[in-house]
């Protein structure tokens, strides 16, 4: 009821209202300058591309007033404006189509916009009173949406925003005509008068509305589900907080979560988040048989004290930090990689774990945390590393120009970029095989602070101000700016206190993803006010708990992993019909995905108990154990086949600090290598194997294939499964063949691919 | 389930092909591919592949094509000239068979870009576009852009066995692996197939389409049907987005290696060994071999990189990068390696594409990173020279003895109609039916059109 009310207020304001108030003339900044984006004339498609359109050059999405004030009225020969008949400019008669135009009609004749266009260049296109960004100009403070978060139900498909804008002489003014809406979810749309609609939707759906005015940007949340009267929430017994959270949501949306998994799912799925490794037969019989009631806590804590847990993690902040032989060398791989692991086996809150990687220095020999700068040689890719991985921010954007859907401003890239300007390297040997390749080092190098040194801000050709990323309170980066202070030690303080809620943020968010697949903000690091938590309060949630647990590890992981959500089956309740990339960011039920390169290719070692072949590494070396991307070996050699099946199924070459360099696509190749390829079919031919012991001990099929079963799928096989097994090996004149074939078709199906 | 059970049993190869036809190709069109049809590309094809040799290390534009006869002393080139089957227009004494055919040609003498170093150039030869940074140090990322062949992959998706794009038999480094021969933010479902096994080998075959020792075709079937009888146990897993992502690959790598079509794509053997001499025992010159075959099988877009590396110091193998380093001299060292390499093997590619009625369909591209410095140097050799080089094109209609753009006297800077790389690979999309004003976005979310540039139509009949 309210929203209809709501909704012809609005319209009528909007329809009844004139372009700006009697005898005013339309202001440059406030009003021409939103139109423009509004029409999406400014967009990096059209005019705000790197180069125009047309010959017309704008700036992108209209973050340079001034700028686009002279290219409009001055440039071309002041041809694109006619202030004797407004409508021959060809600033009107493009977006009309009057006159060819790539962009097609932007608007109409009798359009606000258009109105608007016309009045300001009949009035001799004034640029808003003096010089740009003088004093006593008035400013956007802030813009506000309205509805925040709304739900809407049944009939009730559609929902008006609105849109208001609070100025720094205190002035407030609806500006609906005047923003842009854009919806998130490619099935909904929204009006630009700034309608959500979601047509004829099935079932839930979300959205998040991004409004954007002049240089400021809020989004709206807008959820829609089918509304039946006669719900009845049903969900497994909510354990802790986080089930609360989640499934508070999911009541909301009407939406039943799915129930628990069993405790073969259960057993297998726990193996490979924690250790990366399959559970052996008698490690998940042990547990499958155990009378404890408590049994599936018992095993997480177990696990999370394991030596193989320690493995795991240590593989994935490896992958983070870069730990990679052509830059770092041997020796240096195989020391930062020991120190990840004693931090991750002790445990060590992540903020101090990020305070000695920024504040590291010295000899990257004798003090392996100064890796994390060797393998970040510039100040950009330290400054675009650190924020990506401990903040959560891609700030790659920024370098260029004021980030388009984020509020990140080149000065804020900048000034980020400073803190490390200047770290500086003493090479003191590089046996680089390659004298072309200046990537590569081999020998000790010395990281240092230099004592002088600065980034240039590209906009004010201007030593850039220090400025921590997203604080208000710039106090202490000023301090940082004095001669004398240390201001990679500043910065190492800042980032790793307990009060950096960006960090904590970022940190809870990863561990969830890692054990669920999706984070509450996905990407993990991609926070930005575009991109909102799918569930605010479970985030909370993540962070309060984080930082009860010392902001280390382990304890949050023991209480996502004890939670229903963590443990749901991948069958959905009854009722629920959801695709995977719908049903993810609500965490209704378990997405299988397909196992990592490392778990993946251990899997087959195990289940066959032959080991894979690694460059530089003994016998028996597990995947998950390898420190580095590729051990041994000059590059220019052929890879071991270990090491390029890893590389093939997705292994980041560890030359990015981006979760999103390990790929997780399924690829033609990749089947191929699985169907055909050498590394599987090593594995099967050994002559000591799993299949060799079977035949030299004269084991009966059914027993052979029971074991398989076990080793790859963690469950029994049933009737049907066996005698198909047993009668294929029968059929064939070579029993070993057979054989073979039966551990082929396990190690390629879905069942094994997957984790549940 | 016992129903389902029954048929379970031996698959036979033709239950694998049953039905499985071109609707699989389709697998991973990418999003805005998909809203919109092929017909929004209607540009009108000229050819129907590409095949582009890429001369790593960077060949000399005025030792071969673009010589200029009344420059100084210092700055002629010490080779001579011989007349070529174009009135007017003379080449490299050392490349007469070359000579005997450039009526084929089409050249563009003012291509340009501004990229210094092997990585950065080659990056920007092998996609049109120049790299943020003219680096030696830069590396593949997934910031850069696609190479043109992931390109040509994703815009046209195949109907046929074969992939739409193919790259051999070498991955080009200097230092570190030259970007740009990878699909980077398209997907890894569009990179190149790509293989480094040496067509001049004679036992030479695809290791990927090679089906390991003892298992044959119906011993793969059979083992098929077990995976898929596996698989039936878990309906609801079955059901799944990726598991039914996952088994379509399963029958586009089983139909792949089914298909005599692509087996006798890549089976050289069947060619007479008087064109394999032909075309020059060299892995050079037989992987030119397997891209007309390659071609003939219907892929669109075919690399046929010169030499792994810029070498430039060995009269036995390398690329063209001649510095004159180590007490090398690029004039003792070309005519030894790299231009009878070439002299044997271009002329022919063309002669046979053309007795095979294929040269109007097929557009063949000869071009380096980069030429080389007008001014001889210290070492009577030349250096790098990205300002105005010449690249070759022949077929896909293009005219024949066409020259486009004249270089200044001494072929240091292009004196009428430059061409940017972007110019080219617009060219070359040209000439493929695709327009090269499309955009893709990168990985973060830039828009950013296939080509920036205006494709060549003037080298066009």
């Amino acid at each position: 009821m309210t929203n209809r009310l709501l909704c012809a207020v609005a319209l009528l304001a909007v329809a009844a209202g004139d372009v700006c108030a009697a005898g005013e003339v339309p202001s440059f900044r406030h009003e021409v300058m939103p139109v423009l984006s509004r029409a999406g004339c400014s967009l990096g498609t059209c005019h705000g591309n790197q180069n125009g359109k047309g010959g017309l050059r704008l700036s992108l999405r209209g973050q340079d007033p001034d700028l686009d004030y002279t290219t409009l009225t001055r440039t071309l020969g002041a041809r694109r404006v006619n202030v004797q008949q407004p409508e021959d400019s060809l600033l009107l008669r493009k977006p009309l189509m009057q006159v060819p135009h790539e962009g097609g009609r932007r608007f109409g004749a009798d359009s606000f916009e258009y109105r608007l266009l016309r009045d300001w260049i009949a009035a001799g296109m004034p640029r808003d009173g003096g010089v740009a960004g003088g004093s006593g100009q008035v400013r956007l403070k802030r813009l506000l949406v309205e509805p925040g978060l709304v739900t809407l139900a049944g009939d009730q498909r559609t929902q008006q925003l609105t849109a208001t804008a609070e100025f720094s002489d205190g002035t407030r003014r609806v500006v609906n005509d005047l923003a842009v809406f854009e919806s998130s979810h490619p099935g909904v749309l929204v009006s630009a008068a700034g309608v959500v609609d979601f047509g004829e939707v099935l079932g839930v759906r979300q959205t998040t509305v991004t409004v954007r005015y002049l240089d400021q940007q809020q989004v709206s949340r807008v959820e829609y589900l089918r509304g039946v009267s006669d719900f009845h929430f049903e969900s497994p017994v909510a354990v802790n907080a986080i089930d609360e959270a989640v499934f508070g949501q999911l009541r909301r949306l009407q939406l039943n979560p799915a129930g628990l998994c069993s405790d073969e799912v259960f057993v297998r799925r726990l193996y490979l988040d924690l250790t990366g490794l399959l559970p052996t037969r008698e490690q998940a019989e042990a547990f499958l048989k155990s009378p404890a009631v408590d049994r599936r806590a018992r095993l997480i804590d177990r696990l999370l004290e394991s030596e193989e847990f320690v493995d795991f993690q240590t593989l994935r902040w490896a992958d983070l930090l870069r730990v990679e032989d052509k830059t770092l060398d041997a020796k240096g791989v195989s020391v930062f990689h020991q120190w990840i692991r004693s931090s991750v086996r002790a445990d060590r809150p992540l903020n101090e774990f990020a305070g000695a990687l920024t504040g590291a220095r010295g000899s990257t020999y004798t003090e392996p945390a100064a890796n994390f700068y060797r393998a970040l040689r510039t100040p950009e890719e330290r400054s675009e590393s650190a924020a990506q991985v401990f903040l959560g921010v891609r700030l790659q954007c920024a370098r260029c120009h004021n980030h388009p859907f984020d509020r990140w401003t080149q000065d804020d890239y900048y000034g980020w970029t400073n803190f490390f300007a200047r770290v500086d390297y003493k090479i003191l040997e590089n046996r680089r095989r390659d004298i072309n390749d200046k990537h590569e080092f081999d020998g000790e190098q010395v990281v240092y602070m230099k004592a002088r040194g600065d980034v240039k801000n590209p906009r004010t050709g201007e030593r850039a101000e220090l400025r921590f990323l997203g604080v208000a309170d710039q106090q202490l980066s000023a301090a940082a700016g004095r001669d004398g202070a240390d201001r990679l030690q500043v910065l190492s303080e800042w980032l790793s206190s307990e009060r950096n809620d960006r960090f904590v943020a970022t940190q809870a968010n990863r561990i969830w993803q890692q054990l669920m697949g999706q984070g509450v903000v996905d990407p993990i690091d991609d926070f930005r006010g575009t991109n909102p938590p799918s569930n605010p309060a479970l985030l909370e949630v993540l962070v309060r708990e984080f930082r009860a647990g010392g902001m280390r590890v382990r304890p949050l992981m023991r209480l996502i992993l004890n939670s229903a959500v963590w443990q749901q089956s991948a069958e959905s309740a009854a009722g629920v019909e959801l695709s995977d990339a719908d049903a993810a960011p609500l965490f209704v039920r378990s997405v299988p995905r397909r196992l990592t390169a490392e778990q993946l290719l251990d899997g087959i070692g195990l289940v066959l108990g032959a080991a894979p072949r690694f460059g530089g590494q003994p016998a028996g070396v597990r995947a998950v154990q390898l420190a580095g991307v590729r051990g041994g070996g000059h590059r220019y050699s052929r890879p071991e086949s270990g090491d390029r099946f890893l590389s093939l199924f997705g292994k980041p070459g560890r030359i990015q600090t981006c979760e999103c360099e390990r790929l997780g696509e399924t690829t033609l190749a990749q089947t191929m290598e699985m169907v055909s390829g050498v590394v599987v079919s090593d594995l099967l031919g050994r002559a000591e194997n799993r299949i060799s012991e079977s035949l030299r001990a004269g084991e009966p099929v059914e027993l052979f294939v029971e074991d398989l079963w076990w080793r790859a799928l963690s469950r029994p096989p049933v009737a049907a499964e066996v005698q198909a097994m047993v009668r294929h090996v029968a059929e064939q004149a070579d029993h070993r063949r057979g054989l073979e074939d039966v551990v082929w078709a396990v190690l390629n199906s879905n069942e094994f691919l997957l984790r549940q | 389930m016992g129903g389902m059970l029954s048929g379970v049993g031996r698959f036979q190869r033709r239950d694998l092909l049953r039905a499985y036809g071109p609707g699989l190709l389709g697998l991973t069109l990418p999003r805005w591919l998909r809203a919109e049809e092929q017909s929004a590309l209607s540009l009108r094809a000229r050819a129907k592949s590409v095949i582009f040799l890429f001369q790593w290390g960077g060949p000399s534009h005025v030792d071969t094509f673009d010589m200029k006869l009344q420059a100084p002393t210092g700055y002629r080139s010490l080779f001579s000239p011989i007349a070529s089957s174009v009135p007017g227009l003379p080449v490299c004494e050392h490349l007469p068979e070359t000579a005997k055919v450039l009526h084929h040609f089409a050249q563009i003498r003012t291509v340009h870009h501004t990229m210094n170093n092997h990585n950065s150039a080659g990056y920007t030869a092998l996609t049109g576009y120049e790299p943020p940074i003219d680096d030696q140090r830069l590396r593949e990322s997934l910031d850069l852009f696609p190479g043109y062949g992931s390109v040509v992959a994703a815009t046209q998706p195949g109907t046929g066995d074969l992939p739409q794009a193919v790259s051999f038999p070498y991955q080009i480094a200097d230092g570190s692996t030259t970007p740009g021969q990878r699909a980077s933010f398209l997907g890894k479902q569009h990179d190149p197939l790509f293989f480094q096994d040496d067509p001049n080998d004679p036992a030479f075959r695809l290791s990927q389409l090679t089906l390991p020792q003892g298992v044959s075709l119906d011993r793969l079937g059979s083992r098929r049907g077990l995976q898929q009888l596996i698989n039936s146990q878990s309906r609801q897993l079955d059901r799944s987005a990726v598991a039914e992502g996952l088994d379509a690959y399963y029958l586009r790598s089983l139909e792949l290696l089914n298909s005599d079509r692509v087996r006798q794509a890549f089976d050289l053997s069947s060619e007479p060994g008087a064109l394999r001499e032909a075309y020059g025992r060299t892995t050079y010159g037989q992987s030119c071999l397997l891209a007309r075959r390659l071609v003939e099988h219907g892929v669109k877009f075919v690399t046929v990189y010169f030499a792994p590396s810029i070498g430039g110091r060995s009269k036995t193998d390398g690329g063209w990068d001649t510095h004159g380093f180590d007490n090398t001299r690029m004039y003792e060292i070309l005519p030894e390696w790299h231009l009878p390499v070439t002299d044997r093997t271009l002329p022919t590619l063309i002669r046979d594409l053309n007795e095979r009625g294929l040269l109007e369909e097929t557009l063949v591209v000869w071009m380096g990173e980069f030429g080389r410095t007008p001014k001889i140097n210290d070492s009577i050799s030349r250096d790098h020279w990205p300002k105005c080089y010449t690249v070759l094109l022949a077929g896909g209609g293009v005219r024949g003895g066409a020259v486009y753009g004249a270089s200044d006297r001494h072929g240091a800077v292009p004196d009428r109609d430059p061409v940017t790389v972007g110019d080219l690979a617009a060219t070359m999309y040209y000439t493929l039916g695709i327009d090269h004003t499309r955009e893709v976005h990168d990985n973060l979310n830039r828009p950013l059109p296939l080509a920036r540039g205006r494709a060549v139509a003037e080298i066009f009949g």
